[in-house]
C-alpha cells in the first residue's frame, strides 16, 4: 500500500518536476502567444468553440420564430399555455 | 385519444356510464383544448438535424483552413497559381440567384400554383448546373496550371474545402432533379409538398454556405 502511494505521488509530481520538458499540446511548442502558428491555432479553436453555440441558438431561434408564427396564424393574442397538458391545471380548478 | 375519452366521460357521460368526478373538486372542466400542431414536421426536423451535422462538418474544414492560412507567412505560397476571383464572383451571383429561384418556387408551392413551381424549380436546376459547370472548368484550368491536391497545403485546403462544397452542390442537384421530375408528374398537392420543402432547405444551406467559403478561400 505504501509503495503504491509513493509511486502515485511520484507520478503526480513528475509533470511539475519535468515542467520544461512537458507541453500541454504537442503542436503548440513554437513559443509565446505571438508566434504565427500559435495564433493560427488560437483562432481556429475560438472559431470551433463558437460554432456549436451559433448553430444551437440559430436552431432555437428558428423554432421560436415558427412557434410565434403558428400562434399568430391561429389568431391567438392572449397568453396561451405553452405546454399542451396545461388543460389538467384548468380541470383541477386551482 | 385517451385524454379526449376521459374528458368526454367527465363532460358528457353516456346513459349507464358512471360519470367520473372532476379531479380535485372545483368547477367542472370546460371543453377540451384543441391539440396544438407541432411547430415543425418530423421530416423537416430530420433534415434540420442533418444540416446541423453538415454545418459542423464544414466548421471542422474551415477550422483546419484557418490554421494553415493564418500560420503561413505568404498566401498564396510562392510559385502557386492565383485563384480566379472574378469568374468565381460571377459564379457566386449565379448560385445566389438559384437560391432566390428556389425561394420563389417554395412560395409558388405554398400557394398551390404548380406551373410556376415547375418553372422556378427548373430555373434553380439550370442555375445550379451553370455553377457546377463553371466550377469544373475553373478546376481544370487550375490543375493545368499545376495546382493539385498534392501540390502543397494551398492546393490541399482549396480542393478539400471547395471540393466538399462542390460534392454537396452535386448531391443537391440530383435531389433537385428528382423533385423536378415529381413536380412534372404532379405528385405534389397544396396540402403535401414536403418534398419541395426538404429539397429547398438543403439547397438553401448549400447556397448560404458558398459566400462564406468564397470570402474565406478566394478573398481572404
Amino acid at each position: 500500500m505504501k509503495t503504491q502511494l509513493f509511486l502515485g505521488a511520484v507520478c503526480a509530481l513528475l509533470p511539475s518536476i519535468l515542467a520544461d520538458r512537458v507541453y500541454a499540446c504537442s503542436v503548440c511548442i513554437n513559443g509565446p502567444g505571438g508566434a504565427r502558428l500559435t495564433d493560427a491555432f488560437n483562432w481556429s479553436v475560438i472559431f470551433l468553440m463558437a460554432m456549436p453555440y451559433t448553430i444551437l441558438f440559430s436552431v432555437l431561434g428558428f423554432f421560436f420564430y415558427r412557434y410565434r408564427a403558428a400562434k399568430k396564424a391561429r389568431g391567438e393574442t392572449a397568453k396561451a399555455p405553452f405546454l399542451p397538458w396545461a388543460w389538467i391545471h384548468k380541470e383541477s380548478g386551482r | 385519444m385517451a385524454r379526449e375519452a376521459v374528458v368526454r366521460k367527465i363532460t358528457q357521460p353516456l346513459a349507464g356510464e358512471t360519470p367520473i368526478p372532476a379531479f380535485g373538486g372545483g368547477e367542472p372542466p370546460g371543453p377540451p383544448v384543441a391539440l396544438s400542431q407541432p411547430i415543425i414536421g418530423n421530416s423537416r426536423l430530420a433534415v434540420l438535424m442533418f444540416l446541423v451535422a453538415e454545418a459542423m462538418f464544414f466548421s471542422g474544414l474551415i477550422g483546419a483552413f484557418i490554421v494553415f492560412r493564418v500560420s503561413s507567412a505568404e498566401w498564396p505560397p510562392p510559385f502557386q497559381p492565383r485563384l480566379p476571383v472574378a469568374v468565381t464572383g460571377v459564379n457566386t451571383a449565379i448560385l445566389l440567384l438559384s437560391g432566390l429561384a428556389m425561394h420563389v418556387a417554395l412560395r409558388a408551392a405554398h400557394r398551390g400554383k404548380w406551373a410556376p413551381l415547375l418553372r422556378w424549380l427548373s430555373a434553380t436546376a439550370l442555375l445550379g448546373t451553370i455553377f457546377i459547370v463553371i466550377q469544373g472548368y475553373e478546376w481544370i484550368r487550375l490543375i493545368r496550371y499545376g495546382l493539385t491536391l498534392s501540390s502543397g497545403v494551398y492546393g490541399a485546403t482549396f480542393y478539400t474545402l471547395i471540393g466538399c462544397h462542390g460534392a454537396h452542390v452535386l448531391g443537391a442537384m440530383v435531389w433537385l432533379l428528382v423533385v423536378v421530375a415529381q413536380a412534372w408528374k404532379g405528385r405534389f398537392s397544396e396540402r403535401n409538398y414536403t418534398g419541395v420543402q426538404l429539397c429547398g432547405m438543403y439547397w438553401t444551406f448549400v447556397v448560404a454556405l458558398w459566400p462564406i467559403l468564397y470570402a474565406l478561400v478566394y478573398l481572404y
